[in-house]
C-alpha cells in the first residue's frame, strides 16, 4: 500500500497490529477516524490510553479492576466462598454474561503447557492455593477449556490441594463445568445457554477424570 | 462396496486441470517416468486420508507457480454417490467435505474410504526403523477404530508436553515432579488403550501376514513376526516410574508405546539384515495384503488398492501371483501403474478380467 502521508501510514500500521485486523481493514478504520471531529478522536485515543495505564488487576482474583480489589470480589452479595477458576479475563466476561453465577473468580492467566514454556510458576496457581487455604472456600469450580492442557491444569491444582501435599480443607468441594462444550472446543465460543447449563450441571472432578 | 468412478484435479502437482473417468474395476495407468502416474494415485490417497501419501506438507502438492489446489472425487459407497472435495486455499487453509458437509476435524474422515497403497518406497517398512512400522499399523488401526486415532492424537500431544517438561528440568534446579506425575497419568490412559488394541490386533494379523508371505514366496521359510512392546513386561505406570531418572537424564520419555515395533526375523536373525530384495518385497506385499484382508473383514467391503510400480524387480511368476491375489481373488477397485504399457496389458489380459487402460 502506498500512502501520501506518513501520519496516515503510521496510524494504519498501528491498527494492523491488532488481532484480526489486516491492512485493508486498518485503512478503513483510519479513514473513518479521519472523517470524525478532532475532539472525538482525541477522546477516543485518551480513553484507550487511560484504560491501559490506569487499569488494575484485582489482588485477590486477578480480574481487571478499577481498584485494588475488583467489583466482584468487593460485592458482599456474591458468594465469596465459591471460586470459579478460569483461564483468562475473557472467560470471566463470558460467564458473567450468562448471569447464572453468583460466586467469585480466579484468573489463572493461562493453562499449563511446558511445550509453550508455561509452567505452574507462570500462572496464578500458588496464589489460588494460598487463597483457598486462607479463606474458608467451600467450592472450587474449574471452568477451563476442555483441552489436554486444561486437564493438566485441573489435575495439577487438584494434586496441590490433596491431603498429601499441604492438606485439602475438609469442606472443599471441587467440581468442573459439565461437558456441554465439545472436547477441544473453546469456552469463549460457547453460546450463553450452553455455558449456563454447563455451570448448573457441574461435575465433581473425580468423576470427570473417571469419565475419560 | 466402495469405488471411485471419477476424479478431477486442479493445480495438483503436474496436473493443471484434468478429469479422469474410471469405468472398470481394474484401472491400468501407463506413462513414462514423470508422466504423473504416482501423482494421480496420490490424489486418490488425498481423498481417502485427507493428506498425501508422500509429503507431509500440503503446500508441496500445489502446482508450481500456482496457489491452492482442488481435488474432487465422485465415490460410490454402498451404492450411494458421494462427492468428496479437498481444497487447499491460497491462504494454506485446507477444507475437506463429503456431499458439501465440511468436517470440523479431518480425523473424522479416516476410515470412511479404506484404502491400501503399495509403492516402491514402502520397502522402508521392512528395512527402515521402527517408526516406519508404527506408521503402518497406526494408519491401519486408525481406519478400523476412530477411538484409536483419537487416543493416539492425545498420547502424542501429552508426550510432547512431557518431553518439553523433561527438557525444562535440565535447565532448573527445582523440578516440579507433581507436574510430571500429572502428565504421567494423562499419558497412561491413552497409552494403555493403544497398547491393548495393538496387542489384540497382532494376535491375528501377524500370523496372517506370515501365511501370506509363504503363499507369495511359494516355499516354506522360517519367518517370524513378533509384537514388541515394553508394556508386555510391565504396566505403563510402573514403566514410567522405573524410567523416571533415566528420562530426566535423557530429557525425553524413554518408555512407552511410541517405541513399539514388529520384530521380523528369518531363522534366528533379523530379517532386514539378511533377506534378499525379493524376500523383502514379498514380505512387504504380505503385510499389505494382510492389511487389505483386515480392512475388508472389518468394513464388510474391500478397500481401494493403489499399486504403484509394483512390477519392478519381480519375476514373472511372482507378478502373476500378486495380480491373481489383488485382481481376481479380491473384488475391490484396483489402480495399477506401470511405465511399460505392453507389459501391463499382457499381465492383465492373462487374468481374463475386464480392465481399463489410461495412457498419460
Ligand atoms: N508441485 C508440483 N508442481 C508441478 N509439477 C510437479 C509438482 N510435483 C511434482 N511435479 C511433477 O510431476 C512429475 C512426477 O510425476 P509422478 O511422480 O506422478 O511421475 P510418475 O509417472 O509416477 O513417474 P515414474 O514412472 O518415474 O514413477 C514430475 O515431472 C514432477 O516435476
Ligand atoms: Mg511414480
Ligand atoms: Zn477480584
Amino acid at each position: 500500500m502506498q500512502f501520501s502521508s506518513s501520519l496516515l501510514e503510521n496510524a494504519v500500521s498501528e491498527f494492523a497490529k491488532l488481532p484480526g485486523i489486516g491492512k485493508k481493514t486498518a485503512l478503513r478504520l483510519v479513514l473513518h477516524l479521519l472523517k470524525q471531529d478532532t475532539g472525538d478522536v482525541s477522546n477516543f485515543s485518551e480513553v484507550i490510553a487511560r484504560m491501559r495505564s490506569e487499569i488494575k488487576f484485582c489482588q485477590r482474583c486477578y480480574n481487571v479492576a478499577d481498584a485494588d480489589i475488583c467489583s466482584i470480589c468487593a460485592n458482599s452479595m456474591r458468594k465469596q466462598e465459591i471460586i470459579c477458576v478460569v483461564e483468562s479475563i475473557r472467560d470471566v466476561i463470558a460467564i458473567e454474561s450468562t448471569q447464572q453465577f453468583n460466586g467469585t473468580y480466579h484468573v489463572l492467566g493461562g493453562v499449563i503447557s511446558p511445550l509453550d514454556g508455561i509452567g505452574p510458576d507462570q500462572l496464578n496457581i500458588e496464589s489460588l492455593v494460598n487463597r483457598i487455604q486462607k479463606e474458608t472456600t467451600a467450592e472450587l469450580i474449574f471452568a477451563l477449556n476442555p483441552t489436554i492442557q486444561g486437564d493438566t491444569t485441573i489435575y495439577y491444582i487438584q494434586k496441590k490441594l490433596s491431603p498429601g501435599s499441604g492438606g485439602q480443607l475438609p469442606q472443599l468441594r471441587i467440581t468442573t463445568i459439565a461437558r456441554g462444550i465439545a472436547f477441544g472446543g473453546e469456552l469463549e465460543y460457547a453460546d450463553e445457554m450452553t455455558l449456563a447449563r454447563s455451570l448448573q450441571n457441574r461435575l465433581p472432578v473425580e468423576s470427570y477424570v473417571a469419565s475419560k | 462396496m466402495l469405488s471411485l468412478p471419477s476424479i478431477s484435479l486442479l493445480q495438483f502437482k503436474n496436473y493443471t486441470n484434468r478429469s479422469f473417468d474410471f469405468k472398470e474395476r481394474i484401472i491400468g495407468i501407463c506413462g513414462n517416468n514423470g508422466a504423473g502416474k504416482t501423482n494421480l494415485l496420490d490424489a486418490v490417497h488425498y481423498l481417502c486420508f485427507t493428506k498425501s501419501y508422500f509429503s507431509r506438507l500440503d503446500g508441496n502438492n500445489v502446482q508450481q507457480g500456482k496457489s491452492g489446489f482442488r481435488l474432487e472425487g465422485h465415490f460410490l459407497l454402498q451404492d450411494k454417490p458421494e462427492k468428496t472435495i479437498c481444497i487447499l486455499r491460497e491462504t494454506g487453509k485446507k477444507e475437506f467435505s463429503v456431499n458439501d458437509q465440511p468436517y470440523d476435524k479431518f480425523s473424522q474422515h479416516i476410515g470412511r474410504y479404506p484404502c491400501v497403497v503399495i509403492a516402491p518406497d514402502d520397502a522402508v517398512l521392512i528395512t527402515g526403523g521402527s517408526e516406519e512400522r508404527r506408521k503402518f499399523f497406526d494408519s491401519l488401526l486408525s481406519q478400523l477404530d476412530a477411538d484409536y486415532l483419537q487416543h493416539l492424537i492425545v498420547y502424542t500431544k501429552v508426550l510432547q508436553q512431557r518431553n518439553s517438561l523433561l527438557k525444562s528440568f535440565a535447565e532448573t534446579t527445582v523440578k516440579d515432579f507433581s507436574l510430571l506425575e500429572v502428565l504421567d497419568e494423562q499419558l497412561i490412559k491413552p497409552g494403555e488403550y493403544i497398547f491393548n488394541k495393538r496387542k489384540e490386533f497382532f494376535v491375528s494379523f501377524l500370523p496372517q501376514a506370515k501365511h501370506l508371505y509363504s503363499e507369495i514366496a511359494m516355499q516354506p521359510e522360517d519367518v517370524t513376526l513378533l509384537y514388541e512392546s515394553q508394556l508386555l513386561q510391565s504396566s505403563f505406570a510402573e514403566l514410567l516410574k522405573a524410567t523416571r531418572q533415566k528420562d530426566c537424564y535423557a530429557q525425553r520419555t524413554t518408555a512407552g508405546i511410541h517405541r513399539d515395533d514388529i520384530e521380523i526375523s528369518l531363522g534366528n536373525q533379523l530379517f532386514r539384515n539378511i533377506a534378499s530384495q525379493g524376500q523383502r518385497k514379498s514380505l512387504l506385499f504380505a503385510l499389505k495384503l494382510a492389511e487389505m484382508e483386515v480392512l475388508r473383514k472389518e468394513k464388510g467391503f474391500p478397500p481401494l488398492l493403489l499399486l504403484d510400480d509394483v512390477f519392478e524387480k519381480l519375476d514373472e511368476s511372482r507378478i502373476n501371483n500378486l495380480l491373481q491375489k489383488v485382481c481376481v481373488e479380491n473384488e475391490g477397485q484396483v489402480f495399477i501403474t506401470d511405465t511399460n504399457e505392453e507389459r501391463l496389458k499382457q499381465h492383465l489380459d492373462a487374468l481374463s478380467v475386464q480392465y481399463q487402460l489410461i495412457g498419460l
